[in-house]
């Protein structure tokens, strides 16, 4: 699920960037710093939309580094358990398959994919319905469930289910070659 | 109406099957032997199987229960979609019951109760057939998957464990289990090929992975399901007997009593209940009765009495046989007999009737003649000096004597306590009782006009 919130970061700026650029020099930082990275709490910092707010420096001793807090707004990206996700497989093993939704790595094992489907080895492995109507393989798109979420302080790594209601393949790669 | 018993028994099933056990106990009350009120949730809604729309006050009066259990009975209900509830704000019932209630103040009181009409909310019910149906569909519906999820173990987080050295792995770490040599995940100690714990069993919070814990929870998910198919099978049998069938539909509240009230007009009890009562001999329009009543409050007792006199008794107020029983304090004029002075009946006659002793009735005959002959004087004194009055305002005598009638017609359907009131007012409390209760008969009436309509439904 997607947010869009504030946040606050002390910023460290070197002096040699002091003038009149200072401020968009800030900017630049903070989006080279921050999009891009995940937290735990607030899950991935999409982009960075907009500075609220930035206060006064400080001047650290000894090193002439001045940190500047700065208030921004930013889109997150935090999956939740039970959210619905479309993805895209990027591997397909024995085990299952994994897939990508935006930052976030997704894993759906074999027992979570509908029984009618097969895993069958080879150049692309993929996971196929008896009949060959429906396959999974790299660069398929799948609409999945999220059933699991492992969130460390700089990871989310999804455990996802298709085995439901209106879950599976949406776009096929293979048919559409 | 189309069949309504398919659905009344798919109701009656799903009532015990699902809120059998459902306690409607307050916050802080005690689950007493004397609180536990499970089973009341069938109780109310095997009775809303027989009433379309009922006003939640004469439910709660039918089920002898106190009206706020019933609402929060009912209110649970709304919430799980079963029941259907309207609220509105109503003149007093009637202003009539009202008026009775509030007669002991004298007749001033009764009157302004009349003029500004007090304002209460009613709340209604009824069953939503259509959404029940749907709803205990969905119940089941959900209560199968649930545990045939369960069963298959879906949203279950798989469980490896190295056959090795019998280091586990969850899901969450796939990403470093995996190898780029072959289709398996490896063991990060000692890359041995790791396997799934069994799916199947692998569905409770792993434990110590004791089989038997597993198994055993496995037989009960199981031995459930077959008792849901077992037990809810009647249900569903009715469920795919009413599936094809227009269920019933009542509508909402306005639009029901518009059908059903139909003749007695937009529902409103008090003109149902005048409507009822002037038989439609007169169909004197509302308005015309408005005015009249205007200057029925003018004049005086006298002045009433004589209108009544002119006519005979189909003029009173009679009240239906199917509403009269055993116990209740009619005068004759309401049993439909006729009797000439209804002042009589009104007054002292009715004390004697509420003693029900036979001896009296002959000297009470003579009093009455005796009280109505001076009344009667008393009323021609008094028409003599209203025509005097009136002389100025209305020549044509004709329309006079028409007015008379409509003002007749007024009183009897919402002036009684009017009357009474002047002519009793020196009397003693027996009579105001007796008053009160007279009022109390027309309310029961009135109430009951819903009841017939329940009856006629039921029935059909
Ligand atoms: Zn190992």
């Amino acid at each position: 699920m997607f947010f869009h919130i504030v946040l606050e970061r002390n910023m460290q700026l070197h002096p040699r960037h002091f003038g009149p650029h200072l401020r968009d020099k800030l900017v630049s930082k903070l989006i080279k710093d921050v999009e891009g990275t995940c937290s735990g709490r607030h899950g991935f910092v999409v982009a960075i939309t907009g500075v609220e707010d930035i206060g006064k420096g400080l001047i650290r001793e000894g090193t002439g580094y001045v940190t500047f807090p700065v208030k921004y707004q930013c889109v997150v990206f935090r999956p939740f358990k039970g959210e619905i996700l479309e993805a895209v497989v990027t591997m397909v093993n024995k085990m299952g398959f994994f897939a990508e939704a935006g930052p976030v790595q997704i894993f759906v094992s074999n027992h979570l994919i509908p029984d009618d489907m097969e895993f069958q080895s080879g150049d692309v492995p993929n996971y196929t319905t008896s009949d060959g109507s429906v396959k999974i393989q790299k660069e398929s798109e799948v609409r999945l469930k999220i059933i699991g979420t492992r969130v460390d302080a700089t990871e989310i790594f999804c455990i996802g289910t298709i085995k439901d209601d209106f879950l599976g393949v949406i776009s096929d790669p293979g048919a559409a070659v | 109406m189309n069949s309504i018993e398919p659905f009344n028994r798919l109701v009656k099933l799903a009532a015990r099957a699902f809120y059998d056990d459902v306690s409607m106990k307050g916050d802080n009350q005690p689950k007493t032997s004397r609180g536990d009120n499970r089973g009341m949730a069938v109780v109310v809604l095997d009775a809303l199987t027989r009433r379309p729309w009922v006003r939640e006050e004469d439910l709660a009066k039918a089920l002898k229960l106190h009206s706020k259990q019933l609402r929060r009975i009912l209110r649970f209900f709304e919430e799980e979609k079963l029941v259907t509830r309207d609220h509105r704000k109503e003149s007093a019932k009637n202003a009539k019951a009202h008026n009775a209630a509030a007669a002991n103040d004298g007749q001033t009181v009764a009157k302004e109760g009349e003029e500004k009409v007090k304002m209460h909310t009613h709340s209604y019910c009824c069953l939503d057939y259509a959404q029940i149906c749907d709803v205990v569909r969905y119940r089941i519906h959900r209560m199968k998957k649930k545990l045939k999820d369960e069963l298959d173990s879906r949203n279950t987080i798989q469980h490896y464990i190295c056959p090795s050295c019998n280091k586990r792995y969850s899901a969450f770490d796939a990403l470093q289990l995996v190898s780029y040599t072959d289709e398996y995940f490896h063991c990060e100690t000692c890359n041995g090929e790791l396997v799934a714990e069994d799916d199947k069993l692998a569905s409770e919070e792993m434990g110590d992975g004791d089989d038997n814990v597993r198994k055993r929870r496995r037989e009960k998910l199981k031995d459930m399901q077959q008792r849901i198919e077992e037990q809810l099978k009647p249900l569903v049998a009715q469920l795919d007997r009413v599936k094809n069938l227009p269920a019933p539909e009542f509508g909402s509240l306005q639009t029901w009593e518009r059908a059903h009230i139909g003749a007695f007009a937009i529902g409103d009890p008090a003109a149902a209940d005048s409507s009822r009562n002037s038989q439609g001999q007169y169909g004197t329009p509302m308005p015309y009765l408005g005015q009249t009543k205007v200057e029925v409050d003018i004049l005086s007792d006298g002045e009433k009495e004589g209108a009544e006199s002119g006519k005979d008794g189909s003029e009173l107020k009679v009240i239906p046989p199917w509403m009269i029983k055993d116990g209740m304090n009619l005068t004759k004029e309401q049993r439909g007999e006729k009797i000439e002075s209804q002042k009589l009946e009104k007054s002292e006659a009715k004390d004697d009737k509420k003693q029900d002793l036979k001896d009296d009735q002959s000297v009470q005959e003579e009093y009455i003649k005796a009280y109505y002959e001076a009344l009667r004087k008393k009323q021609e004194e008094e028409e003599a000096k209203n025509r005097m009055q009136q002389e100025g305002k209305i020549s044509v005598p004709d329309s006079q004597t028409e007015r008379q009638v409509g003002k007749k017609y007024k009183r009897d359907d919402d002036d009684d306590e009017d009357i009474e009131w002047e002519e009793h007012q020196p009397t003693a409390a027996g009579n105001a009782t007796e008053t009160y209760k007279l009022a109390d008969l027309n309310a029961e009436a009135q109430e009951s006009g819903d009841d017939e309509d329940d009856n006629v439904w039921e029935e059909g």
